[in-house]
């Protein structure tokens, strides 16, 4: 079953007077429990994808469906509420809240939703932080961690919810090669443990090389998908 | 729970800038709290030290007069009340009315001798019966000789004169004459049909006034037998009089009355039946009450019973002195409102700031699924604590310095405590009001300064979250 389909996607953005289109025509559909890697050149519109699966953007054209749903016309409060339940974000600068620490970085988005007892949190957040293999860290405060721990972190905080989709832009792109094969190899672990789909961008070349499927693009359309 | 620790990290991160700002806040609301415990204080005192020092809660006078009473009315007195008996009486039986005062308030001529050479003295006054003056107004502090060597037992007191000391002192000065008790002086007055009068009598006291200097270094007093004689307020009065002379004082014209005049049968008034009667010449009778609260209700009354009077509450008979205090309470509420006006503004501007370079970290929360609500909490959360917390310093630093300062009271320059409560330190009155109020304010401050920031960061986009810091 396809927990994303793009049809015939168009995104342009008003830069002052000139209109430039960063999505063209874009179709491609993207099956639960994928590992799959936007891959494209800076400008391609790797991030534009990423924004639009993500309920972060909305089209200007054509069909975005996530879970079966189509999200034109929802408001900022619906695609925000959708956002929460369905998706987890992984950021290629981290993104962590400095002044929460690395527990209570994983904790914040379970914080957002209704209905999670406070032990139900601490299981969860515990269980993630085990998984990321942070829980000697577990009172640090992200200015305390390394490039490669802050981002096992943020890996953590977007599975915490049990979302849908992990999308994570360019998650290794801030790392050293060695680190940022191994935030990939835990990736890889966690999709095939938890059957999480994951859909990344990049464009290296070594990272591309651990996805399950690759998607190109190349000046707002897919090249091979 | 989590955007209250959110804020209160946030804080702490930026110590230095948010206790920039703390610092102000706690300025401001202990300038209010103490300032507006200072301003009800001078209100409270002011009206309380007018009321029992100097004209009681309210003033009754002539109806027929055009101007209110004023403590500086003596170019122009006001008109005698008509019956005073009448009022008096009213006035006394009114249970209500604890103490009434009539005064009568002039000027006149003191003549003394130097050398043989007569000098003539302008001399301003109240007229009063000074038994009565002392037990209502605690006023005068006798220097040298006595307030009228009032006999307290019989009630009875000397006539003449008692002068302030300042007043003496400006006679030395201007006319190179200081009087002294004992000395003999003549009181010259002209009277309302225009002739001078002369009446013979004595400087009893030179005194300095307790409080209120900047009126009472300028009043005198003279008993009122004194002033009666001296502007012929002495009459008589006869229970039969007969039908012609009604009918002559209720003439409409001149020639009604000549008419009378050749009437034959005019009857004579039998003198043995004239009763001498003194008028007095009170222009104005202070009124104290048993209850400050009464003032409107028994002013109504007094007005309406017919008596040929109207009523000034305290704080118009005192002239400028009442409004002092509240305009002391405006000048602190515009200082305060000045001081939260500028820290409003640096706060919404640090916030701005602060809103800037939070713009990934916002933009982040959101893309998480954080509603704007959440951002709008969060924000509103950061300025209610770091406001609460200051704003609360500054309140208990309020407390503790109107506890401290209350019983011996706040010392003032002479010239403001005179205006304000009459002289001397102004006591602090504990009062819940500016605490509540201060709390009210820097809430309501909080909120404000925070819509202009709230809005900026409530329309940052998630996508904000996907740029590379």
């Amino acid at each position: 079953m396809s927990v994303v389909k793009l049809e015939n996607v168009d995104k342009t953005y008003q830069l002052g007077e000139t209109t430039v289109q960063a999505l063209k025509q874009v179709s491609l559909q993207i099956k639960q429990g994928e590992f799959v890697a936007i891959a494209g050149p800076s400008g391609s519109g790797k991030s534009t994808i990423l924004n639009l699966i993500g309920c972060i953007d909305t089209p200007t054209g054509g069909i975005v469906q996530i879970d079966g749903k189509d999200i034109r016309g929802l408001n900022d409060t619906m695609l925000t509420r959708y956002r929460r339940e369905k998706i987890g974000f992984i950021f290629q600068s981290f993104n962590l809240i400095p002044v929460l620490s690395v527990y209570e970085n994983i904790e914040f988005p379970l914080l957002l939703k209704k209905f999670v007892s406070k032990e139900q949190r601490r299981e969860l957040v515990l269980h993630f932080i085990d998984q990321v293999g942070l829980s000697d860290r577990i009172k640090n405060k992200p200015s305390e961690l390394s490039g490669g721990q802050r981002q096992r972190v943020a890996i953590a905080r977007a599975l915490v919810t049990n979302p849908l989709i992990v999308l994570a832009d360019e998650p290794t792109a801030n790392l050293d090669t060695g680190t940022g094969d191994r935030i990939l190899s835990l990736m890889e672990d966690i999709n095939k443990t938890n059957g999480t789909t994951f859909i990344f961008s990049t464009h290296d070349q070594h990272i591309m090389e651990h996805a399950h499927r690759m998607i190109s693009i190349r000046d707002g359309e897919i090249v091979a998908a | 729970m989590v955007i209250i620790k959110l804020a209160v990290r946030t804080l702490l991160r930026r110590k230095r800038r948010m206790i920039s700002i703390g610092i102000l806040v706690f300025a401001g609301t202990l300038l209010l709290v103490f300032g507006e415990t200072f301003a009800q204080s001078a209100v409270w005192y002011s009206k309380e030290s007018i009321i029992n020092n100097f004209t009681g809660d309210l003033i009754v006078y002539s109806e027929k007069s055009k101007e209110q009473p004023s403590p500086f009315a003596f170019t122009t007195p006001l008109p005698v009340i008509g019956d005073i008996e009448k009022v008096t009486t009213w006035l006394t039986d009114n249970p209500q009315i604890d103490l009434i005062v009539p005064i009568a308030q002039n000027y006149s001529i003191l003549s003394v001798e130097r050398n043989n050479k007569k000098i003539e003295l302008p001399l301003i006054y109240y007229a009063v019966d000074p038994v009565l003056y002392q037990k209502a107004f605690d006023i005068v502090r006798i220097q040298e000789g006595s307030y009228f060597n009032i006999d307290q037992a019989s009630g009875t007191f000397l006539q003449g004169i008692v002068i302030s000391q300042a007043q003496n002192e400006r006679y030395r000065q201007s006319y190179d004459v200081t009087l002294l008790p004992g000395e003999k002086a003549t009181f010259l007055g002209i009277t309302p049909g225009g002739s001078v009068n002369a009446v013979n009598t004595e400087i009893l006291g030179i005194f300095e006034p307790a409080l209120f200097k900047n009126i009472f270094d300028y009043i005198n007093f003279v008993d009122i037998t004194s002033y009666a004689q001296l502007y012929n307020f002495t009459g008589v009065k006869t229970e039969s009089l007969p039908d012609s002379y009604e009918k002559a004082f209720s003439a409409s014209g001149e020639d009604d009355i000549f008419a009378l005049a050749e009437d034959t049968g005019f009857d004579s008034i039998d003198v043995d039946t004239l009763e001498s009667e003194v008028i007095s010449g009170y222009t104005m009778i202070a009124v104290k009450l048993r209850n400050h609260e009464t003032i409107a209700a028994i002013q109504q009354e007094i007005e309406a019973a017919g008596l040929g009077v109207s009523t000034a509450p305290w704080d118009q008979a005192s002239g400028f002195f009442a409004p002092i205090a509240r305009s002391l309470n405006a000048v602190i509420y515009t200082i305060v409102a000045l001081i939260f006006l500028i820290v409003s503004f640096i706060f919404m501007n640090t916030l701005i700031i602060n809103i800037i370079e939070r713009t990934h970290e916002i933009g982040t929360m959101r893309a998480l699924g954080s509603e704007k609500s959440f951002i709008r909490n969060l924000f509103l959360s950061e300025t209610l604590v770091l406001n609460l917390f200051f704003g609360g310093l500054g309140i208990a630093a309020a407390f503790l310095l109107t506890v401290l300062l209350g019983p011996s009271g706040v010392p003032l320059p002479d010239i403001v405590s005179q205006y304000l409560i009459g002289g001397g330190n102004l006591p602090l009155l504990l009062n819940a009001k500016p605490f509540i109020e201060a709390i009210a304010v820097v809430v309501i401050v909080s909120i404000l300064a925070t819509l202009y920031p709230i809005r900026v960061a409530t329309k940052i986009s998630p996508l904000q979250a996907m740029l590379n810091k």
